[in-house]
């Protein structure tokens, strides 16, 4: 999976911020199931359109709709450079 | 699609509108007020309508804006104040409102005083009374909340107004083709309302009624199609306060959705009204979902907020629009000082907004979504 845009969505309150990113490839189940590694998966299969949502360690989440390729990452504000550095190599190395 | 965020901008349009903006653009544009009237002259068509509609004698005061947004601007910075004068407005007003009124406050020494709400979420009228006492030159209070859809007292409310020499504003973006309103009944000396939402017409056309004795400052000038040798912008009405060309497809869809309104439409204020107290009785059964105000014998639009436990708000609100398929809105709707009153702050709220052509099926299927969220909260 390659990362095609990097789009800044509108700031949270508590200082974070939002990222929407578009792959060149849909979220699969097995994508993103693969996405437990970086925290704890809500996957919610029996929705009318699958929707799953990452509770990642460090704080930062991420959200998306199964077979869309675009997924949104919400960054804590304190330490989120560090965070979105781990999730963009995620993407590269272990989905690519 | 289940669309809930009539609120914002109602859909679907009434019927009649598509075609009149079809046709608007089809024909050769008509040079409203470029050489004298033409025959079927979208712009008068639609300000005798609009004039009709609110109860007032004279069309000639209403005056056409881009939306409500660009109307309060000329309301409220096009009111004769001066430094130390006071504006009394309420927590429950949109950005439109608040803006321009911190605008003033920054930039003229405008004073605004914004009233709080007493618990059981009506405007609080003692602290209203109270504000009215410091002879405020302007109030500016929205006639229903666009987060909880309550509808305010406003008679009584800009009775007390005048009473104390104010020149009052009532922002009907959220009432007007839902609840009656008048100026003159209303004690409103000015009416902003906007075509695509409770009128079903499209985007991009709004305006105000401006009293008859009342006169706004010009915000913007330029071409009238009338008196072009003057240096000036030209002082009469309507187009003291309305500079170049009009949305036309949009004023003729207006038309069309307000000539509706009038003959086939006249039940859909009160279906929509049913359909949004049914969203928020079927909403109020679900375990963990809580309701923001809610008060149930006062009046209100269709609209209902609330959030599930378990869920931050702007993530429900996108499960329920992308996996749903259930068009709502999350957020602070732009009334940010609502929240901290009805206790959502600082994520807002959910919200529902009904519409006279949303069915009771549709109410049932978006409880039944609300159902599956909040019994999946984690």
């Amino acid at each position: 999976m390659r990362l095609l845009e990097t789009t800044r969505l509108e700031d949270c309150f508590d200082g974070g911020f939002v990222l929407r990113y578009r792959t060149d490839q849909p979220w699969t189940p097995d994508a993103i199931r693969s996405l437990a590694q970086l925290g704890e998966l809500d996957y919610f299969l029996d929705f009318p359109r699958p929707y799953y949502r990452v509770r990642g360690r460090g704080g930062f989440q991420i959200r998306g709709l199964e077979g869309e390729p675009v997924c949104t990452v919400i960054f804590p504000g304190n330490g989120r450079d560090q965070l979105r550095q781990r999730w963009e190599e995620f993407i590269l190395r272990d989905l690519g | 699609m289940i669309y809930l965020n009539n609120a914002a901008s109602s859909w679907p349009k009434a019927p009649g509108v598509a075609d009149a903006v079809r046709q608007s653009l089809e024909r050769p544009p008509c040079d409203v007020g470029r050489g004298g009237v033409v025959e079927g002259d979208p712009v008068n068509k639609c300000r005798e309508l609009m004039g009709h509609l609110l109860g007032v004698a004279d069309a000639s005061r209403i005056v056409f804006t881009l939306n409500a947004t660009a109307a309060l601007n000329l309301a409220i910075q096009g009111a004769p104040l001066r430094s130390g004068d006071v504006i009394v407005t309420s927590v429950a007003e949109h950005n439109s409102v608040l803006r321009p009124a911190e605008k003033l406050r920054l930039e003229r020494g405008i004073e605004v005083e914004i009233v709080g709400l007493a618990p059981d979420g009506s405007l609080d009228e003692d602290w209203f009374r109270r504000a009215l006492a410091r002879r405020p030159r302007l109030v500016v209070l929205t006639h229903a909340s666009n987060v909880t859809g309550r509808v305010f007292p406003i008679e009584r409310l800009f009775r007390g107004a005048k009473n104390a020499g104010a020149l009052t504003v009532l922002d009907a973006s959220q009432s007007l083709g839902l609840i009656p309103v008048s100026p003159e009944p209303m004690n409103a000396d000015i009416v902003v309302f906007t075509g695509h939402k409770g009128l079903l017409g499209p985007s991009g056309v709004g305006g105000l009624y401006v009293g008859p004795a009342i006169d706004l400052e010009q915000i913007l000038v330029g071409g009238t199609g009338v008196r072009s040798d003057l240096k000036e912008h030209p002082r009469e009405m309507p187009g003291r306060l309305e500079a170049g060309t009009h949305n036309l497809a949009g004023l003729a869809g207006l038309a069309a959705a307000v000539e509706w309104l009038k003959s086939d439409g006249h039940h859909i204020a009160t279906v929509a009204r049913r359909r949004g107290d049914s969203l928020r009785r079927e909403l109020a059964r679900i375990p963990g979902v809580e309701i923001f105000d809610q008060d149930g014998d006062c009046e209100r639009v269709g609209v209902v907020s609330f959030r599930i436990s378990g869920w931050d708000v702007g993530e429900a609100g996108t499960v329920l629009n992308q996996s749903f398929e259930i068009a709502c809105r999350a957020g602070l709707h732009c009334a940010p000082l609502i929240h901290p009153r009805i206790g959502s702050s600082p994520a807002g709220t959910l919200r529902f907004s009904a519409s006279g052509f949303t069915t009771e099926n549709e109410v049932g299927a978006a409880s039944d979504a609300v159902r599956r969220l909040a019994k999946c909260a984690s």
